[in-house]
């Protein structure tokens, strides 16, 4: 009787084990390429994922509607990393070994992204990231297959510092999201204030996809900040200006927030507590660049929305395309070299080129000041003014503390 | 003085917010293990599913008041059918079983609310807008609002177990189910009532607390474990107990990160809460011997 | 040899031959990895639940605390396989001796939740403060090396790592529980009190099992890493724990071959759908509730139950 037992779970695993295998079994279509969309699809920074997905769809419509790339047609597999590194890195491993996607597109957070970068430099596979911003990826984690069209976080602090400290305030107070992109945005952006004579007087993180911040106000109030820096994204965003907006704290200090801090979907619904908010983008459906109001029209046609700075993914998309036709080949080597230095016209900010060194896109980004629910421009920072030399290989934080100057 | 009003007195109000709506989730929870021995695991799934039904209801009638009534409703009903068909046949078996088997309910409603309602997040607009100046500080209209809602369930809850026969009852059955069954009490229905009033109470403290918290599956997984240290420090089965913990643990937490970054009063919780059961094993008002 | 393990024999031996399969992909020999490992952590957890009728609700943390073990020395450039695995044998076992020493001295459901509650003691830390990499954990992994020059890089040495080790573990259960230390755990699960009046000092027996357990789990934990290249607090969450408590009950609990099976099954189910549609969890969480209300009696009742389905 033990032996039956024994037999009917052997043989459910080995039923199970051959379904796997079928089911998983690509039926050889000849002519169809592969390419992978990874990213966080449900919870805190869903909007990003979502909308990354749109753009990079647009970008294959487009391009199979021309025949798709090498005469292949492009298929995408779309998954979910749950916002974390762990799952992400799976999930990277199924899209490359099991469905042999010959890019990748992703992640959103840039714990994600950083944990599948050692993915796609172990596997050898072409790498988009056009969402994550922390400073690691083209420094001491770049490698060869990697690829960036979003200002990094020293772009971002480099960019917005000056300003603020020009226009806005003097004593700033920094309050960041604790993963790898807050802690890299404010490890930024404190060098970059105190670089130019700010006085950085608080620091505090709380955790991604935290849900009450009002244990934090406390510290904020107590310090008594001229501006409050925050860089979250995300629905952390959404959650921390409503509260804030309740404790009165958006018309006590002035506020100033990074790239990513909110999408344009989401403006609307909490336009009151924004107005006058700061905030770094390099691409805005309000601004008036005619190419950037080309590419909205485009992406408003097709989807019924704005687009927004995840449709950097699109560009990912159409540079690898364009590589790969001029190189004939999806071989990882001879796309990555052909990409290094690769100029694209008709991306969604219009011409965009690669630095060759850390295989970041020099890309200008925008002020604008948010007036009620819209982003109106309020100045424009060149790429080349704020992109910084590139230090592939060397530690951007070398010596950075988080410890306050008290300033006499 | 001005410290004290500016920045010790809105921590202070944090504190008794948090813990009056905490107070709601670990009363129903202890309630439950004082009648059957388990640990309800689906608790929070209980509490999510309050805010998902108040959505649901907000959407149909357009008025957060009206899902303040259908939501517990709504859930104490699925309680009653969840009691009578999964924990009633395990009465008389030995309670660890009750807690698996809750697990098992919770992976059932979380992925059950994913699949109804999407995985994404999800915001309540609160009934209660705005913000009360008072004593130099601004304050949140809606958190004072749920700090005063919260104290009223709190103390009706307390007028009915103290005043009302049916809670006399289930506070007999907490102590004694058997004796009571001596007395000729139907005590599976006293179980029942009891397990939906549980269900409805963690309904409600999900659809106040949605305005702020926003909505989400695995809201009830991410509230569920405060919940159950509140229940252990409090004294597992004392209802008093948990609604005490409940305050001190929010006004703990709240008055810490004055002076620590809240990520570390976390942990801080946490080392408090395990000096205690040193201490005290059975927490602040335990009984000795209850399942043991 | 009794016909019991000869058929675990030609189960091993079964496995051992998996990576020759045709078709096997890189991707699947991972995919086994994972579900061997699921699967032994499962079986260690059998040993509380299935034999001392302890249920374990901070597994995660012994799984977690012995990956984060490797994970820090694999990160300062120390990558000797047997380095790691002593090291994890030290952090888990300090770690599970404190929690067993609380934990066994109560009873029921007192013991699951003092598990959890320990357990997610070390999971706060872990994701609250930045020491180890805050929530996103350790990452970027250097190759763990069987010795000096011989690194474990390909899938196939990963799969045959984790092999060997749940061949160790499943040769280190069964040992126990056939010793006159394993009837003795059986006698306390069936009567506390009796084990006790014949003399055995019942705290300590649960002490040991405890930790042997939570050891077993460790050094899984310590393999983790070797395969994934990183360690986050997800590893430990709470939710981790119930897993695996899932794993043994649909699997069949007291029977640690059952375990591997229902770990391997879990792990299999969870992978395969890969879309962020998770309606298999309703299924799981179904079956999960069925196993417990149709079970006859006792923490044995389902081998029975099987038994009984199976000779019908």
């Amino acid at each position: 009787m033990k032996r039956t037992l024994w037999l009917a779970m052997v043989v459910t695993v080995l039923v199970v084990a051959s379904l796997a295998l079928v089911g998983g079994g690509t039926f050889a279509q000849s002519k169809v390429v592969k390419i992978g969309d990874l990213g966080s699809k449900v919870g805190v920074f869903e909007g990003y994922g979502k909308q990354a997905t749109m753009a990079i769809q647009l970008a294959v419509e487009e391009l199979n509607a021309k025949g798709g790339v090498l005469g292949h047609k492009i298929e995408i597999i779309t998954e979910d990393d749950d916002t974390k590194p762990g799952p992400s890195v799976r999930k990277a491993e199924k899209l490359i070994l099991q469905d042999d996607v010959k890019l990748l597109v992703g992640a959103v957070s840039s714990g994600a992204t950083l944990a599948v970068m050692d993915v796609t430099k172990k596997h050898k596979v072409i790498h988009w990231n056009a969402v994550s911003c922390a400073e690691f990826m083209r420094t001491t984690k770049f490698h060869k297959y990697y690829f960036s069209n979003q200002p990094d976080s020293r772009m971002q602090a480099n960019g917005l510092a000056k300003y603020i400290l020009d226009k806005m305030g003097k004593r700033v107070y920094i309050f960041y999201t604790d993963y790898a992109m807050g802690q890299s945005d404010g490890r930024q952006f404190k060098t970059a204030i105190e670089k130019l004579g700010g006085e950085i007087v608080g620091v505090a993180g709380a955790p991604l996809d935290t849900k009450d911040f009002s244990p934090w106000f406390g510290d904020i109030n107590k310090t008594n900040p001229d501006v409050l820096f925050v860089a979250f994204a995300g629905t952390d965003s959404l959650r921390l200006m409503t509260q804030l907006h309740s404790f009165g704290m958006t018309k006590k200090y002035k506020m100033a927030g990074i790239d990513c801090f909110l999408l344009q979907a989401d403006l609307p619904a909490i336009a009151e507590p924004m107005e006058g908010f700061v905030q770094l983008n390099h691409f805005s459906p309000y601004n008036p660049d005619k190419d950037m109001q080309a590419f909205n029209a485009k992406y408003k046609n097709r989807f019924g929305t704005d687009a927004n700075i995840t449709s950097g993914s699109y560009d990912g998309v159409k540079f690898w395309a364009a590589a790969v036709e001029k190189v004939k080949s999806f071989d990882a080597d001879k796309v990555s070299a052909a990409l290094e230095g690769m100029c694209l016209d008709g991306t969604h900010v219009g011409r965009q080129c690669i630095r060759k060194a850390d295989h970041q896109v020099v890309m200008d980004m925008h002020l604008y000041r948010i007036e009620k629910g819209k982003n109106v421009p309020i100045a424009k920072i060149a790429g080349s003014d704020s992109i910084g030399e590139p230090m592939v290989g060397k530690d951007p934080v070398e010596g950075f503390s988080w410890e306050i100057k008290k300033k006499k | 003085m001005d410290y004290l009003v500016a920045i010790l007195l809105p921590q202070l109000l944090h504190g008794l917010v948090f813990g009056a709506a905490l107070g709601l989730l670990a009363l129903g929870l202890t309630v439950i293990f004082g009648l059957l021995g388990v640990m309800n695991f689906a608790h929070g799934e209980l509490y999510m599913l309050g805010a998902y039904a108040g959505i649901a209801t907000i959407g149909l009638t357009q008025s957060f008041w009206v899902a303040l009534i259908a939501a517990p409703l709504l859930v104490g009903a699925l309680g009653v059918v969840t009691e009578v068909t999964t924990l009633r046949p395990l009465y008389h078996r030995e309670p660890l079983y009750g807690l698996i088997l809750t697990f098992g309910l919770a992976l059932v409603f979380r992925e059950g609310a994913r699949q109804i309602w999407g995985g994404e997040i999800r915001r309540v607009m609160p009934p209660v807008t705005g913000s009360t100046d008072m004593l130099g500080m601004t304050y949140p209209n809606y958190r004072l609002f749920l700090l005063a809602i919260s104290s009223m369930l709190l103390l009706a809850i307390w007028l009915f177990f103290t005043k009302t026969r049916a809670g006399i009852l289930v506070r007999a059955a907490v102590q004694d189910a058997e004796m009571l069954d001596g007395l000729g009490v139907n005590v599976p229905r006293v179980f029942t009532f009891s397990f939906a009033g549980s269900a409805a109470l963690a309904a409600l403290a999900g659809l106040l607390l949605a305005p702020i918290f926003t909505v989400y599956p695995q809201m009830g997984v991410e509230m569920i474990l405060l919940a159950f240290i509140v229940v252990i420090l409090g004294g597992m089965g004392s209802m008093g107990g948990s609604v005490v913990a409940a305050f001190v643990i929010g006004i703990t937490q709240s008055l810490l990160t004055l002076w620590m970054n809240p990520q570390r009063v976390a942990i801080a919780i946490f080392g408090i809460m395990i000096l205690v059961l040193i201490v005290r094993p059975r927490g602040f008002f335990g009984r000795e011997g209850v399942l043991e | 040899m009794r016909p019991g393990e000869y058929r675990a024999l030609v189960v091993f031996a079964a496995l051992a031959a998996l990576p020759f399969v045709p078709g096997m992909s890189r991707y699947y020999l991972l995919l086994a990895f994972d579900a061997l490992l699921f699967g032994t952590i499962a079986m260690s957890l059998d040993l509380l639940m299935g034999y001392t009728g302890l249920v374990s609700f901070g597994h995660a943390a012994f799984y977690g605390l012995g990956a984060y073990a490797t994970a820090v020395l694999l990160e300062r450039g120390y990558t000797s396989l047997p380095l790691c695995l002593a090291f994890s044998i030290v952090v888990v076992g300090l770690y599970a001796a404190v929690v067993a020493y609380f934990a066994t001295a109560r009873r029921g459901i007192y013991f699951a939740l003092l598990t959890l509650i320990f357990a997610e003691v070390i999971y706060t830390i872990f994701r609250y403060t930045q020491t180890f990499g805050g929530s996103d954990g350790i990452q970027g992994l250097p190759d763990a090396h069987f010795w000096p020059g011989v690194p474990i890089e390909t899938a196939m040495q990963k799969y045959y790592l984790v092999l060997g080790y749940l061949v160790f573990a499943y040769v280190v259960c069964r040992v126990l529980v056939a010793s006159h230390f394993g009837r003795v755990l059986v006698a306390i699960r069936e009567n506390e009190e009796r084990a006790r009046f014949l003399g055995y000092d019942v705290q300590r027996y649960k002490m040991v099992v405890c930790v042997i357990s939570a050891l077993l789990t460790g050094l899984a934990g310590a393999i983790y890493p070797m395969r994934s290249a990183f360690a986050t607090p997800d590893l430990m969450v709470w939710t981790e724990s119930g897993e695996f408590i899932i794993s043994v009950m649909i699997g069949g609990i007291g029977t640690l071959v059952g375990p591997i099976i229902g770990g391997a099954f879990f792990t299999i189910l969870r992978d395969k759908v890969s879309s962020y549609v998770d309606w298999y969890f309703i299924v799981i969480g179904l079956v999960l509730i069925f196993i417990v209300l149709v079970m006859p009696k006792g923490l044995l009742g389902i081998r029975r139950l099987f038994r009984r389905t199976v000779e019908a």
